[in-house]
């Protein structure tokens, strides 16, 4: 072992590649969008003053909606494979790892299709 | 079990020796409690679409001490899985010399420095409302 090469940054092919590129590239896409979102909702805000009208005048503005559907696709999705990648760590078996990934990709199709739902239909 | 463990274990071990440990395991602390709140803060968000009696409630528990304390910690989240992130997809993509040892390391330093000056004026904001809103402090509006 090389003490000159302290981390190995080049991605093996196929499906895990992509996902290590994933997890790079959508980073620098969520820095404005997770960022921006923190600062208004959770800062300048506060958790505390967001209700039901706060919601509707948000998203009655169709700019606001896309910016929130772009932070569903890009967070989850990053979250998801980060878990995926941490559980992976821990899971040698691959009949382990095949389900681990099955249902996680349940998961995620399910829980950002009702998040994307609800973007869509806004607040009733 | 407890060989893979201890595998795991020395695993992280060498990675300490090579002077990442900690931020390695900040990362996935980070990411992983920030993924939480995402999933839950997704579906209690939907319910202005599917349930939106049910939003209100979750509001009020929201509005609790303790889950206004759970933001100022997800806030921290947030923030330094952001700054370290940021580290990491630039070094791995665009300088991957940058990880040879000694530098690295200062990079990891300045990494927590600038997540603690970013989190700490948004921390200062969020813990007067959780003393005035959680608490009741400072009076009544």
């Amino acid at each position: 072992m090389t003490t000159s090469q302290p981390r190995n940054v080049k991605a093996t092919a196929g499906f895990d590649a992509l996902a290590w590129k994933w997890m790079r590239y959508s980073a620098f896409l969520l820095i404005p969008l997770a960022w921006g979102h923190v600062l208004i909702q959770d800062i300048l805000m506060g958790g505390h003053s967001i209700d039901l009208n706060y919601v509707s005048v948000r998203w009655s503005m169709i700019g606001w909606r896309i910016y929130d559907f772009c932070l569903l696709s890009f967070a989850f999705a990053h979250g998801i494979n980060g878990l995926r990648q941490v559980l992976f760590d821990y899971i040698r078996s691959e009949k382990f790892r095949r389900w681990t990934a099955w249902g996680l990709l349940a998961a995620w199709v399910i829980i950002s299709a009702i998040g994307a739902v609800a973007i869509i239909g806004g607040v009733r | 079990m407890l060989s893979r463990f201890r595998a795991t274990l020395s695993g992280y071990a060498t990675y300490s020796a090579r002077g990442g440990l900690f931020p390695f395991l900040l990362h996935r602390i980070t990411g992983l409690g920030t993924l939480i709140f995402l999933t839950i803060h997704i579906t209690t968000t939907a319910s202005v679409y599917f349930y939106p009696s049910f939003y209100n409630r979750f509001l009020t528990l929201f509005r609790t001490p303790l889950f206004m304390l759970g933001e100022i910690i997800l806030v921290f989240c947030v923030i330094f899985h952001g700054v370290n992130g940021l580290r990491i997809a630039y070094f791995d993509l665009f300088k991957p010399d940058l990880w040879k040892k000694p530098f690295f390391q200062k990079t990891t330093r300045l990494t927590l420095l600038i997540a603690l000056l970013l989190w700490l004026p948004a921390a200062a904001v969020m813990g007067y409302d959780l003393l005035k809103i959680g608490f009741g402090l400072f009076g009544e509006e």
